[in-house]
Formats: structure tokens, sequence, C-alpha cells
């Protein structure tokens, strides 16, 4: 007898199972691997993702066992749990920018700016000591930084240096700064002169996104274009938001600028 | 050409023989050589009609199955048999007949064709509690189902909703309907590859070809990546409860639970709570747990209590809420501790009035079963650590795609409702009493299904809008119970015990959260 005589009828179920399985453990592997689940879910989600692929690896492993295990009732509908999702993710979308955020979500103070954002960054300290952000210490070395010194706030040390204007507000107060953002303006909780270049910022996942960054006072405000990339230049100063003292920006210049990738993850603790 | 093999299985006496007389007889069947192979012999006489009769003693199967397996192959190349049934023994594992048919001296001659369950409705509950997993196996088998003692419609159904917990998508005919029965026989089965497909290609080109033209009213983009975030974050934590789920039916005995266990709840539910802390998971993962622990014989209000305190109890949970709330010590404070108040007066209420009827779905039959996930070929004659951990590798796997597949369709709801924004929620409530706020910030919680983790968050983004009262309603009840939730629990409960913990969580949570704001509350 031939060994292909012998090979039993190859089990349709158990084989499907195992495709899925192995697919969705190659696509979570890869999209953890290459940076892409970040727009997504949250750095902090990289050890749970890499152990999800690697159960999915063993599941396949162990329906390779099962493949020739004979079965009459082959039910096929519950694969659609890993197609589905692995299909989504291959098939073409893109990442949600400043418009598709819903300000609706909380009627329009989704801005989880100001207010929020100093008091949880006091928090921070608190909870957790000097909390370590190298860029900006490392950028400003003068604690004369009022004189004129100029920050530049890179695109991927947003956050950072938010969170550090925010800590130690009396040191840059007068500085030169320059931030590149998209245009948010909310008419509740912003003046008609007042606008921010903000941010997306992910707590947990994409379905939680809210704008972060600075209030900037600026007289034609109005004739800037909502969810539009700009690159704002101007003066630190000290203004206040619901009773906190907050870092704002009396800006010189707004010009046009690229649209920045990717999001912020503020509460990566 | 392989002759066709259909197979009659079911009980003893459920009407096996009775069903191939009638069926036989039919005078649309056509004209065959038929060879009929009985392994069962009941009460009822096996006309014989249209046909050659073998029956075959089950001592002789068991005894010597390579002799019965030869004797038929000898009887198949002796006569033109065009067409064979089997009777095949209630009693007998399915997979043994597909290791007879397996055999070198049947294999290549003959292929398995319908498959057909029958049952006597009176007579099937009260014996699948008594005789093992050979009897749900072959539910599990079955192609579709041929009942007797049926005569309504609602019948049928309840019946049907029986074997379904076995047989997900089994269609049940009743006896007396013979056209129908037929009409199912003479069916063709569609390829199993075919089935998979003709779903997903016409969806994918769908969505290749209309996506561009449904924005902007429908914010497909945005649903897509919603859909997806929530998914990435839940399936590793889903992954987690199975596998802790599959560790506890597998290598937890019931005995040991049995002796362990506090059974007084108010022992247990401080134990209940513990383990929440314990276990830094939250709803995705807490729900398979849940149902482990319950057919493990934990008392029933205490795994109520651990379920619904889990997702609110753990660490990680605490953290976010604390850094979302500013660093709000006492709002966090107050988030756990109503929490947990609700979760053990829930569980209370489930010890004070036990429900009345099985909690699980499939009824009396499927809670008596050991196991319905799919793994039921050799479950029983697994021993030895490596054949253990096999099995929790399938039976987690088993549990993934039963739970997952609620799963997916909760997130896809919340993810539609999340995209087209909340704002209706808001505006719903502007300028009602704190009743109305809250009821409207939980039921917001229900429907849109946020992981534990991260409804802090989204809370604080509403703390202009809502007072803090409804933004508790929100953080206690939400992880509790949401649509992903119920339809996690509906895979294995019976929707009145799922409907039943909903309205009392919501009833619980609402008046907890209410009382606390009425005396007092929290500020933000």
């Amino acid at each position: 007898m031939t060994a292909f005589a012998r090979a039993r009828a190859l089990n349709p179920q158990v084989c499907l199972e195992l495709l899925c399985h192995a697919s969705f453990s190659v696509l979570l592997f890869s999209l953890t691997h290459s940076g892409k689940y970040l727009t997504y879910v949250t750095p902090r989600m990289a050890p749970y993702l890499y152990f999800a692929a690697a159960v999915m690896l063993l599941w396949a492993g162990a329906d390779a066992f099962r493949l020739f295990r004979p079965r009459n009732r082959v039910r096929v509908a519950h694969c659609l749990v890993p197609a589905i999702p692995i299909l989504l993710l291959l098939l073409p979308h893109s990442p949600l920018s400043a418009s598709d955020v819903g300000y609706g979500y909380a009627g329009g103070s989704a801005f989880a700016g100001p207010g929020a954002q100093s008091a949880a960054q006091a928090a921070a300290r608190e909870a957790e000591g000097d909390l370590e952000f190298g860029e900006p210490q490392d950028e400003i070395t003068a604690t004369d930084a009022s004189s004129g010194a100029f920050i530049e706030v890179e695109d991927d040390a947003f956050y950072s240096w938010l969170n550090e204007l925010y800590m130690n507000l009396d040191t840059y107060v007068g500085c030169q700064i320059s931030v590149t953002g998209f245009v948010f303006k909310d008419p509740e909780t912003l003046a008609a002169d007042e606008f921010v270049p903000a941010r997306l910022g992910m707590t947990c996942c994409v379905a939680d996104l809210v704008p972060y960054g600075l209030v900037c006072k600026y007289a034609a405000a109005g004739e800037l274009a909502p969810d539009t990339w700009v690159k704002v230049r101007g003066v630190v100063r000290k203004g206040e938001y619901a009773g906190f003292e907050e870092p704002q920006i009396e800006v010189t210049s707004v010009e046009p600028a690229e649209p920045v990738e990717g999001y912020i993850y503020p509460f990566e603790y | 050409m392989p002759i066709p093999v259909h197979v009659v299985t079911g009980f003893l006496d459920a009407g096996k023989t009775t069903f191939l007389n009638e069926f036989l007889q039919c005078p649309e069947l056509r004209d065959a050589e038929r060879a009929v192979f009985r392994f069962e012999s009941g009460e009822a006489t096996f006309s014989g009609a249209r046909c050659a009769d073998f029956p075959i003693p089950k001592r002789e199967l068991d005894a010597q199955p390579d002799g019965v397996a030869e004797r038929m192959g000898a009887i198949l190349r002796e006569r033109a048999v065009d067409e064979i049934w089997i009777e095949w023994n209630g009693m007998t594992p399915f997979a043994a007949l597909q290791s007879l048919l397996a055999h070198p001296a049947l294999r290549g001659l003959c292929k398995l064709g319908k498959v057909i369950y029958v049952a006597d409705a009176a007579k099937l509950e009260a014996l699948a509690g008594r005789t093992g997993s050979a009897p749900a196996e072959q539910m599990a088998s079955c192609d579709f189902a041929v009942v007797r003692g049926v005569y309504t419609a609602r019948g049928l159904k309840k019946f049907q909703r029986l074997l379904r917990a076995f047989n997900p998508g089994l269609r049940v005919h009743r006896a007396i309907c013979q056209d129908d029965i037929l009409k199912e026989f003479s069916g063709k089965k569609l390829s199993p590859w075919l089935r998979f497909l003709i779903p997903i290609v016409p969806a994918v080109a769908l969505y290749l070809l209309a996506a561009p033209l449904l924005e902007p009213p429908v914010p497909l983009n945005k649903i897509v990546n919603i859909f997806l975030g929530i998914i990435l974050q839940a399936i590793p934590f889903l992954i987690i409860g199975v596998l802790l789920s599959s560790v506890i039916r597998i290598f937890v005995s019931g005995a040991f639970i049995e002796n362990r266990f506090p059974r007084h709840p108010a022992l247990g539910m401080p134990a209940a709570i513990l383990a929440g802390f314990c276990l830094p998971v939250c709803d995705c993962a807490s729900i398979p747990i849940f149902r482990s622990l319950v057919e493990k014989g934990v008392p029933l209000p205490t795994a109520i209590t651990f379920m619904t305190v889990t997702p609110v109890i753990n660490p990680v949970v605490m953290l976010s809420t604390y850094y979302a709330f500013g660093g709000n010590m006492r709002f966090m404070l107050a988030r756990v501790l109503l929490g947990v108040a609700s979760a053990v007066l829930i569980g209370f209420t489930f010890a004070l009035r036990p429900p009345k009827t099985p909690i699980t779905s499939g009824g009396a039959l499927a809670a008596t079963m050991p196991c319905d996930c799919g793994c039921l070929e050799d479950a029983e004659s697994v021993t030895g650590i490596g054949g253990k951990l096999g099995l929790l590798l399938r039976h987690a796997q088993a549990e993934f795609f039963d739970v997952g597949k609620y799963l997916v369709i909760g997130v896809f709801v919340s993810a539609v409702f999340q995209a087209f924004g909340a704002g209706a929620f808001a505006s719903a409530q502007s300028g009602a009493g704190l009743a109305a706020s809250m009821a409207v910030m939980m039921l917001m919680g229900f429907v849109l299904s946020l992981c534990s983790s991260s409804d802090a968050v989204v809370a604080r983004s509403f703390a202009s809008g809502f007072p803090p009262g409804a933004l508790l309603g929100f953080l206690v009840f939400g992880p509790m119970m949401d649509i992903k939730n119920v339809l996690m629990l509906s895979s294995r409960f019976s929707k009145r015990f799922v409907a039943r913990l909903t309205v009392c969580a919501f009833a619980i949570c609402f008046a907890t959260v209410f009382l606390f704001s009425f005396f007092g509350g929290v500020s933000l």
C-alpha cells in the first residue's frame, strides 16, 4: 500500500482552524514587531500581543496533530472569529485623523487638554517620583531660559514637552517656542481668539482618542480652518484654565505644516 | 465509486428502527440495493422491507472490531450494494463508527453519507444525564435530527434549542413530517471551503468597492479602526481568560472545589473579591472563568460576585481611574468600593432567590454533560500530564471560538455606536436630574462596551456635561455588564438568567451609586 493510499482524508475544519490561527499569529507578530499596532493600541499592549501570537501559534501546532482525524459534521462559521479581524487588518483603511475624532463625545468638551492634564501630571509626579523625560531636560540647559531661549518641540517629544511645561512652567515663561499640531477649536472651552495646535492622544486604544496641546492666544484664530496642520511660533506665557495655572502660547506666527503621523501616548505609566 | 453510508443514531428505544421502517418504505425514496447493518437491538422489529438486513450485536463489535469490518467488507463485495444504512448503537462513540469505516477491509469501499439523530422527546432529557459523553458526541456529529413525541411548533423549538447546545445550527424535523425529512436527506452537502468563502468573498468585494461611496454619512474607516482597536486589546485578555478557565476545568476537580471552597456566601464573597483582585484581567477574561467556576460547582452567588467584581477591582483599572481623574484618590476609591458593594449585593440576590430553572442554555441536558466544547472525541480517555495539556489547548481553543464570536459581534456593535458619536446621549440628559443623568450614563456604558481599563478616560471626557454621580454610574455598571458581556454570557447561559443578571446589576448599581451621591457623594 502506498503512503498516499494510507493517508486519510484531511479534516477541513481542523485545516481551516489551523490556517486561521497560523495567519493570525503571523499577523499579530508582524503588526507588533513593525510598530504598526500603535495605530490601534498603546505601546503597553506589545507584550500582550506577542503573548497572543504565541498562543495562536501553539494552537496551530496542536491542530496539526488532528488534521487527519475524521469528523462528520464540519463547522466553519466559528472560523470567522479570527478571520474577520485578519481581513479587516489586511483590507485598506487609514489611521484616524483629527477630523475623525468626534468632539461630540462630550458635547464638545472631549478636550482633555488643560485642566485634566496638569492635575494628572502632578499626580504622576507625586506617585512615581521624578519622571524621566530625557529630551526636554537635555535641550534646555540654561535656567535663565526667559532671556529668549528657543524651544523647538520635536514631533516625537510632543507629550514630554507638554508635560515639562506644565511641571516647570516658571522656568519656561518668556521662552520662544515652536510646535506643530492640527488646529483644534472648541467653542465651549476656548475663547474666539484661542485655538490649540493639538495632537491626538491615545489612552488605551483608538476608541478613546482625544486632542492634547497648549492653548494659543491668537487674534486671527477665527481665520484658521479647524483640523488643518500648522506650525505655531510664539512665546510661552502663564495662562489660566478652570482655576488652574497652565502654560499657554502667545502666538507670533502661524504657518501651514505637513501632517504629523502617529498618535501620542500620554498614560504610559 | 464508494457506496454512501447513511447512519441512524440515538438512544436505545429512541425509535431508530421505527424510523428506518417508515423511511425505507417511503414511496419517494429511490429504488436501490440496500444493505442495513444494525448494531442495536431494541424492542421494535425491523421490517426488512426493500433491503437486506444484517444485525450485528454490540458485543461482537466491542470484542472483535476487525472481524466485524471484514464481515461487512465481504458482504459488500458479494452483493451489488449501492446504498448502506447503519443503525448505530446509542452508547457507542461515533468515532468508533468512523474508525470502523476507515478499517482496511472497508476503506475506499464506502463513504459516510447522512448522519441522522433520532430522539424521543419524552425520554431524552431523562436519559442524557446518566450516560457519559458518547450521546453528546453523537448529537454533535449528526447532520440533522428527527424527533418523535413532539406535537407543537413550540415543542419542536424547545427541543431544537436543546440539541443545538451540542450541535449549533442543527435542523430538527418531526418524525411525522416525512416530506421534510426526505428533502433534508436528499440535499447535497456543500463543501466546507465553499461555505467559508461564500460569506467572505462578497463581503471583501463590497468593502473594496463600496467603502469610498459610503463616506461621509457612514464613517466606515472609523468603525474599522475602533473595531480593530478594541479587538486587539480584548483578544490577549480573552486568551488569558480561556486558558485560565480551561486550567480550572481540566486540572481542578469538582471534589476539590466541593471540599475546599467555602459554601457559605459570607465566606465565599471575600474569597471572590480577593480572587478578583489577584487576577488583573478585564471582563473579557472573567466571563469564561465564570463559566468554568459555575460548572465546577462554585456556589452561584459567589461566582457572580467574582465575575462582576473582577473588572472593577483590578489594579490596572484602579491606576487608570486614578490618572484619568487627575489623581483624585477619593473618586477612584468611590468607584472601587461602590463596585465591590454592588457586586456583593448582586451575588446576594442570587443567594436569596436561587434561579428555579437551570441557568445553562442547553437546559438540564447540557448541564449534566461533561463538556460541550466540541472536543468530545476522546475527553474521557485522556490521562497523564501530556494528554491533559493537549486537552487544555484544545479546550481553550474551542472556548476561544465559542466566546470569541460574541466578542466580535459585541465589539462591532459598540464600534458602530462609538463611530457615530455619543453626542446623542449627552444631549438626552441636559438639564435633567441626577437620576436621569445616571440612567443615561449607565445606558451609555452598556452600549459602548469599553474595556474597564480605558473607560475612565472616556468618563473623564464627559465630566463637563454630567454630574460626578452619573460618571460613577458609568464606571461601576459599565464594566460589569455591557453588550459584549451579555452576548458572551449567552453563549452558555439561558436568556432568562442573563436577563435577570443584567436587570439586577443595573438596579443595584443604580441604587448604590444614587444613595452614595445622595448622602454626600464625591466631587471631582
